[in-house]
């Protein structure tokens, strides 16, 4: 013990040591801890994200133009199967219409003012990315000012693709739904089983970024292609958030419980325009 | 505007830590092909280093550079604020004895990216931020490497010009 006190260099390589894992393990106990991040990493992360966006205006501008031009070549395919849709779509809408009616109606009835599933959303753009493939975090051009909040439900593509981390004043973290972190926030869920009856369960991350429904206690009345919606439970977000639809079902790997796997309903792989989910009830 | 030059380095940094991140957002598609991860910063750090072997303020510049990118990207101080530093600190030993050729310094530098991977997949595993194996770590290297190799062949002049003509913190007027 003394001859490793004498040793100077061995010492200081310890405490330097000791002091980063001490930053680590703090640093990490303080993004999942708090609601909002300290100052000054606040601070770092709008400065950066000022530069980002000035970046990101060219080079979306070029992306763009291309993404156009491909989307141009796809028109005519686009243009035959929107047509057989239009038919059924205004169909959708006036139904839509009657039912958010007697919804209204019904609501005043019971003297409801909001229920789970209001909500109001917020469109940012997604302006930066992790370096790594590995961790799914996207940076987006909205903040506290905006009036998000952590853990708020943000969806593109027509379904949800994750939850906010970090929010500072301009900027925030969206950690995504494949993610594998292990303290991240799991979304509660419910689909309509073939008898009629709701099942529950939470969305979980297996193997390699695939999307799973565990938990559910009769996970077997829940046939390939039904749709997995947010419960509404947990407190963070709102009822009726699609999540994906049942692609299998199968066992965990004791063959105890049911696994069915999902497929995502939102565009996990590119977003480039996200909707962050504000629940109207609060906790 | 003189006491700015002291700062170009740092000014540069700040540059290429927005187009990292943007480039990881645009690319993503290509870069999650091999798994691998967008170094253009690190990469950035590598380089001064090489070039500018004698600055002992570069090793603050990078630390500053890492807190920031952790900050930035992972909400986590300890990955890039480590590993930037200290492969700032390597490099610049290792640049002395190097023959100040091209080749040898992207071997270098290709050595030093299997560094900075692993040991950012190891601290992001340790926190739980992850769960990639080692195996899914080795398989992601090749592209890795790659897309490095092209970051350090197109930003070898810039960072070589910038790191030789305005040196971190130094005032090179008082030499003139």
């Amino acid at each position: 013990m003394k001859k490793f006190l004498q040793n100077k260099k061995l010492l200081s390589v310890c405490i330097v040591i000791i002091i980063i894992f001490s930053i680590l393990g703090a640093s990490v106990s303080l993004r999942n801890k708090r609601s909002t991040p300290l100052v000054i990493q606040s601070f770092g992360n709008d400065a950066v994200a000022v530069g980002t966006r000035l970046v990101d205006y060219p080079i979306s501008l070029i992306s763009g133009t291309l993404s156009n031009v491909h989307n141009l070549l796809q028109t005519q395919d686009e243009n035959n199967y929107l047509k057989s849709r239009v038919t059924e779509l205004q169909q959708t809408e006036a139904r839509n219409s009657s039912l958010e009616t007697e919804n209204k109606q019904l609501k005043s009835a019971l003297k409801l003012k909001e229920s789970l599933t209001d909500f109001d959303t917020i469109e940012a753009s997604v302006i930066a990315r992790s370096p790594d493939s590995w961790s799914d975090l996207l940076i987006i051009n909205k903040g506290t000012t905006s009036g998000l909040k952590k853990n708020m439900a943000v969806m593109s593509g027509g379904g949800v693709i994750g939850r906010i981390v970090e929010v500072s004043a301009a900027s925030a973290k969206v950690e995504l739904i494949t993610t594998s972190d292990k303290s991240a926030n799991r979304f509660a869920v419910e689909a309509k089983a073939v008898n009629g009856k709701k099942v529950h369960g939470i969305i979980t991350v297996i193997g390699t970024k695939s999307l799973a429904f565990t938990q559910a206690v009769d996970g077997k009345k829940l046939k390939r292609g039904t749709k997995v919606y947010t419960s509404g439970m947990g407190g963070n977000s709102p009822k009726g958030l699609l999540i994906g639809t049942i692609a299998a079902t199968t066992h965990d790997s004791f063959g105890l419980s049911d696994l069915l796997k999902l497929r995502p309903a939102g565009e996990l792989n590119d977003p480039t325009v996200v909707s962050v989910i504000k629940r109207k009830v609060t906790d | 505007m003189r006491s700015l030059q002291r700062f170009v380095l740092a000014i540069a940094l700040y540059i290429a830590l927005v187009i990292n991140a943007s480039l990881a957002l645009y690319l993503h598609d290509f870069f999650s092909l091999g798994s691998s991860t967008n170094l253009l910063l690190p990469i950035g750090i590598m380089l001064i280093a090489l070039f500018d072997d004698t600055n002992k303020n570069e090793i603050w510049l990078a630390l500053g550079a890492g807190i920031i990118s952790d900050i930035y990207f992972y909400g986590i101080i300890g990955i890039y604020a480590v590993a930037l530093p200290t492969t700032c600190w390597l490099l610049q030993k290792v640049a002395r004895f190097l023959p100040e050729v091209f080749w040898a310094r992207m071997l270098i530098i290709i050595i030093a990216v299997v560094g900075v991977n692993a040991y950012s997949w190891l601290i992001l595993k340790i926190t739980g931020v992850i769960n990639v194996s080692a195996l899914d770590l080795l398989w992601s290297l090749p592209t890795t490497i790659g897309w490095s190799f092209l970051f350090a062949c197109l930003t070898y002049k810039i960072w070589g010009s910038l790191a030789i003509k305005y040196p971190f913190l130094v005032n090179l007027n008082n030499y003139q």
